[in-house]
């Protein structure tokens, strides 16, 4: 792993937007210059109280998730702004978080992952990786390995520079699984090497994993 | 009310084709009487209206409770409850399927008796249940599902042997009008629960789907015994032909209490099972319970209108249409209509409506809708196309097409992505819904009136067995195609 730029801030855009316009905000993210999306299915709810009566509540959502480095998530995030006019209501929204490492995405390579101690320590550390469907099995399993108590595995579908191809001009976006690990601070590089190692990730087109900070965990236990 | 709305947007695009198209057949080509058009037309505004319901129905109420009993049976981890609940929700279901009923009503009027209409509702009901078993064990036993079919087709193709070809028709025709608008959602949302629970998601996504297949083949196969056991060699008799009415609100208004009844009955069984379950193991909320309870509210009364609207609107249209399409001088007219026809009729059809859904809320949007709708389409256009084909030309047997057809989509379940497969077989079975046992069947039947030559009886059957095949083909071509696409094009572009 070259850390190319430790100064490189990354962050994580994140869009939940109405179902069907997912594909084509990737689309649109792609031209604005970020490398690659997943998509995941999701449910939304309705504030309308008739309609849940007659349990018509679920709402079909998309939320597409984006690693990229701080200025172009502005960019993309200005331009997806005005073409899917997110300033009216019901039209979808968007976030960003910052990312404190990143492996697998080729131009964003950085580790910044903050080792200094004091009273504001972050504890945990959230590591999301997203790999081909199938192998979430050994993400879990090298993490496993390297000390982590689980994970939990979320269905999606996504596509990177690589793997654009097209059916009677629509794109093909492969099935994706994104693994959620919560590690303790202090583990989580060993997590991430040993994840990194077992599934190559650095070489590209076999997925990518980042970090966060987390500020609270409940329900994990040593 | 954006949801109602979205739906509302969603069948409109699925019902408007097959109006606009029957439009303007009767402006250009073939005029049609006037009643019958005006009936046309208010059976489509009720299929829109009545379609939309019957999906949020399902969304809400078939589907959970499904998906719920699947999920539980799979759970107990014993293979006993897998094989009891299996033949009790097969056998309640089929028996209550109202397709399952116009079909013995045929048989037992062509035999003129000989196999009674109470007896071959029994026996394929149990046919069914026992493939529904054979197919649950195998998503348990991780059996692959193109050996399980190879096999199931090897032996269907076996005793096909001794059974005549009009058998022959009414047996493939069994497999598709056993699999009705409300089984299919059912049966895809079982098997959906029972391998959503497995560890190795691939396999996971890949064995939801090939249920409804394999439980069909229980019709075929029971329904083909029967013939050989019975040693009914012909089919003689007629079916009785409906009088077109010119009346306008009439058959709408005759046709009401007949459905709602029948849906009735085929609701029950599920509803019944279900609330025994919940007092015995689910212990769901109420809350859940309840709206439950609203959606299978919803599924009848959507399924009743749809249905109305079929029969007492688009039948008379489409017999109508048929014969006057053939009574043309130039006969290549009935096949490209046929094909047009069979393209806009699949788009209105509730369960491919529900199986699409599935699959793209399976594979999280990777199969997309829209692509395996278009490729159904062309698949039901040219099973269409091909038995008008077989009307005109009546030295073309049903078997020569159906014998090479599943060769071929047997051979290609070795070779494309297994998710592909058991969606392919799948579609075959829900291509064939009410919407093209009244409408297409209608248009043929009209045709084989019209042509010389032609007899309605034999040339009417084979049709659904026909819709059912060649989505298998035209299905697992996409598969192949998405194989071929979704392999990573050049990592040349390597750190560019």
């Amino acid at each position: 792993m070259v850390n190319k730029s430790e100064a490189i801030d990354i962050e994580l855009i994140c869009i939940i937007i109405n179902f069907g316009l997912g594909s084509k905000l990737v689309k649109t993210a792609k031209r604005c210059g970020i490398k690659g999306g997943t998509v995941l299915l999701a449910k939304g709810t309705t504030s309308n109280r008739i309609l849940n009566y007659m349990g018509l509540s679920d709402v079909k959502k998309e939320v597409v998730i984006f690693v990229c480095d701080k200025e172009t998530a502005i960019q993309t995030l200005e331009k997806i702004n005005i073409e899917f006019k997110f300033c009216r209501p019901n039209n979808g929204i968007a976030f960003t978080t910052s990312i404190c490492a990143s492996i697998g995405s080729q131009n964003y390579n950085c580790n910044n992952i903050q080792k200094k101690g004091g009273v504001n320590h972050t504890m945990y550390h959230v590591i999301t990786i997203i790999v081909e469907k199938g192998r979430a099995e050994d993400v879990i399993d090298a993490a496993t390995k390297a000390g982590s108590k689980g994970g939990t595995i979320i269905n999606g579908r996504g596509s990177g520079i690589h793997e654009t191809s097209k059916l009677f001009s629509m794109d093909i976006e492969p099935e994706k699984e994104i693994v959620i690990i919560l590690s303790e601070v202090d583990k989580t590089e060993a997590i991430v090497s040993s994840i990194n190692r077992d599934l190559k990730i650095d070489e590209p087109g076999n997925g990518i994993i980042y970090v966060q900070d987390v500020n609270k965990t409940y329900g994990v236990y040593k | 009310m954006s949801v109602f709305i979205n739906k509302i947007k969603e069948i409109l695009f699925s019902v408007l084709p097959i109006t606009v198209i029957v439009l303007i057949l009767n402006f250009t080509i073939t005029p049609m009487e006037t009643p019958i058009i005006i009936r046309f037309l208010i059976g489509s505004v009720i299929v829109i209206i009545g379609l939309a319901i019957f999906l949020i129905g399902v969304d809400v109420g078939i589907t959970p409770i499904g998906n719920i009993m699947g999920a539980k049976i799979a759970k107990t981890n014993k293979v006993w409850i897998v094989v009891v609940a299996g033949l009790v929700l097969g056998f309640f279901i089929s028996v209550a399927e109202p397709d399952l009923q116009i079909l013995a009503r045929q048989v037992d009027s062509v035999t003129l008796g000989v196999i009674s209409k109470g007896s071959i509702v029994v026996v394929v009901s149990v046919g069914i249940a026992i493939m529904l078993v054979i197919g649950l064990i195998r998503i348990v036993y991780n059996f692959p599902l193109y050996k399980l079919l190879t096999i199931l087709y090897g032996i269907i193709f076996f005793i096909a042997i001794f059974a005549s070809p009009e058998f022959l028709a009414i047996s493939f025709d069994a497999s598709g009008a056993t699999t009705g608008a409300l089984t299919v959602p059912f049966i895809l949302a079982l098997a959906i629960g029972v391998s959503k629970l497995k560890k190795d998601s691939k396999s996971s996504e890949k064995d939801s789907f090939g249920l409804v297949a394999i439980a069909s083949t229980g019709a075929i196969i029971s329904v083909m015994i029967m013939s050989i056991l019975s040693k009914t060699d012909g089919i003689t008799g007629t079916l009785e032909k409906e009088i077109p009415s010119t009346l306008i609100i009439y058959p709408f208004i005759h046709e009401l209490p007949i459905i709602a009844v029948e849906i009735m009955i085929a609701i029950l069984p599920i509803v019944i099972i279900f609330l025994l379950l919940q007092k015995i193991s689910f212990k769901l909320p109420k809350k859940d319970i309840f709206r439950i309870l609203v959606g299978i509210l919803f599924t009848f009364v959507g399924l009743v209108l749809f249905l109305v609207g079929v029969n007492a609107g688009f039948m008379n249209a489409g017999s109508a249409l048929g014969f006057s399409i053939a009574s043309l001088d130039n006969k290549a007219y009935v096949v490209i209509v046929g094909f047009v026809l069979g393209v806009v009729t699949i788009l209105a059809e509730p369960a491919v409506y529900v199986l699409t859904h599935q699959i793209e809320e399976v594979t999280s949007g990777y199969v997309k809708r829209k692509v395996v709708m278009i490729t159904l389409t062309i698949g039901v256009g040219i099973a269409v196309a091909l038995s008008m084909v077989r009307i005109l030309v009546p030295e073309l047997q049903l078997w020569q097409f159906l014998l090479p057809g599943y060769m071929i989509s047997i051979v290609m379940s070795y070779f494309v992505p297994k998710l592909f497969v058991g969606i392919a077989f799948d579609s075959g079975g829900v291509a064939s819904g009410p919407m093209t046992a009244t409408f297409i069947l209608a248009y043929a039947q009209g045709a084989a009136d019209a042509i010389e030559g032609a007899d309605v009886l034999v040339d009417g059957f084979g049709i659904i067995a026909m819709v059912a095949m060649t989505p298998l083909i035209a299905l697992q071509i996409l598969g192949f195609i998405f194989k071929r696409k979704s392999q990573k094009g050049g990592l040349e572009n390597n750190g560019k």
